[in-house]
């Protein structure tokens, strides 16, 4: 009997089933998929220390001792401190003007409510750290640093019996990384939702494994389907990080108007736009991003500006539950999410995609 | 319930950094969004530093930027130092 392809020695380290890890920021879709024998990470950059104490508590009760991970965006780097005030004053009336003009060419209510943004930016480490303590309290399976360098925890992290996973988008990245003791390393390309690097997916994961040795390494990045999974392991990783196609499921907490939304779309229907946070992000196109693409429109501010410009439209958005005007990150393989699905279905479906790639491919039965 | 604590910082000087010309693969969340962003800097250390916690978390001050994202409307940014390089002279 052919060996199983899928069954990589990252799922022998996880003590999981499949090569599969679902990121999300729903609770209910991290139970799904670990009780469906994947691994899950729950995004909580946003959240207290108190919610994702409750929130780890809560997935325990669901999903017993299976692994799981609490992703942060930790800060790489950081600008100086300035007030929401201070920012507002400084939008120029041109593009101050050409936001009211969209919000009355498209019929755009004010939000229900303003979002609470007090300070901008800043070197303050202090919420991410006491994020980071309830995580080492708590001592949950893995922590998972979204973005800047968890060196200086992962002692502390192994010391109570937990592994650290990093996502990088650079080559030199992982192998600091590495060198600092994470226990796998997540390589992101360019096809992933919202801001990513600037390599793709294939050369990343590429690049990532030649210097990984024999740490673990995860692609990500536009990968959606059982064939992705498998050329994702063709490619030397032991495992897929996915994204977009949870939005869609069944136990996702996103709007149902936009989950349909995303059922109907393709690559083409998402942007590259630097419309909603003054940086270039993978959305999904809407009026909001088309009309700063047309020829008319002023230069898209710097952020922190040009994010203080979108915010009120963004909630204006989702707190009327507009179709016309809603927006969401997603990934270049939202083509392939084409129906609302269990998050178990979703996972079984990639892995007999993936095998019976593997098994066309080989001409063997996996 | 997780009691919260303190983490004290230090500010202090590193000779050996202060002047050199580095890279930083730069980033974090930004400001409410659940998103993170990747950014990437260039420019001259002051040797300027913050040690933010125990065990410590180590930033350094960059200024003189040479390379910075469009975006990125300040002329100085604080880099995590495990996302420093030092580029050879």
């Amino acid at each position: 009997m052919a060996k199983d392809p899928l069954r990589t020695p990252f799922c022998e380290m996880m003590g999981i089933e499949f090569p599969i890890l679902a990121f999300t920021h729903c609770k209910d879709v991290v139970a799904a998929v670990v009780n469906a024998g994947g691994f899950a990470v729950l995004g909580e950059a946003m959240h207290t220390p108190e919610e994702i104490e409750a929130d780890i508590n809560w997935i325990r009760s669901r999903v017993g001792d299976k692994p799981f991970g609490i992703d942060l965006v930790l800060p790489a780097s950081a600008p100086g401190a300035e007030s929401v005030e201070d920012i507002l004053a400084k939008i120029p009336a041109e593009q101050k003007a050409f936001a009211d003009h969209i919000k009355k060419k498209y019929d755009v209510p004010d939000p229900k409510s303003a979002e609470a943004l007090h300070q901008w930016g800043g070197l303050n480490q202090e919420i991410a750290r006491a994020q980071i303590d309830v995580i080492l309290d708590t001592k949950v399976p893995v922590f998972v640093s979204g973005l800047g360098s968890p060196a200086f925890m992962i002692p502390a992290a192994h010391e109570r019996g937990m592994k650290v996973f990093g996502l990088v988008g650079k080559a030199r990245q992982a192998e600091r990384e590495i060198a600092s003791g994470v226990d796998v390393v997540i390589a992101q390309g360019y096809d992933a939702a919202g801001h990513t690097g600037n390599i793709g997916t294939f050369s990343v994961v590429g690049e990532v494994c030649a210097v990984a040795g024999d740490i673990p390494v995860i692609a990500a990045g536009g990968i959606t389907t059982g064939k992705h999974l498998a050329a994702a392991l063709c490619l030397g990783a032991q495992g897929v990080w996915t994204g977009t196609q949870w939005l869609a499921s069944r136990e996702s907490d996103v709007d149902m108007i936009m989950k349909e939304k995303l059922t109907k779309i393709t690559a083409d229907d998402t942007t590259y736009s630097k419309s909603v946070s003054g940086f270039p992000m993978r959305v999904t196109k809407c009026p909001w991003t088309e009309e700063w693409a047309s020829k008319d429109a002023p230069k898209t501010l710097p952020s922190p500006y040009q994010m203080l410009l979108s915010s009120s439209y963004t909630q204006a958005a989702n707190d009327h539950r507009r179709e016309d005007l809603m927006y969401d990150a997603a990934g270049q393989g939202v083509r392939f999410v084409t129906e609302l699905k269990p998050a178990r279905q979703i996972v079984f479906d990639m892995v007999e995609e993936a095998l019976e790639t593997f098994e066309a491919i080989t001409g063997a039965e996996a | 319930m997780v009691e919260r604590r303190k983490h004290p910082t230090t500010r202090g000087f590193d000779d050996s950094m202060a002047g050199k010309r580095a890279e930083c693969d730069g980033g974090g969340q930004l400001p409410g969004m659940k998103f993170g962003v990747r950014h990437e800097f260039a420019g001259v250390l002051t040797g300027d530093y913050i040690d933010h916690g125990d065990p410590p978390w180590r930033w350094f001050l960059m200024r003189d930027l040479y390379l910075k994202p469009d975006g990125w409307a300040q002329d100085e940014v604080w880099c995590e130092s495990q996302m420093v390089w030092l580029v050879e002279e």
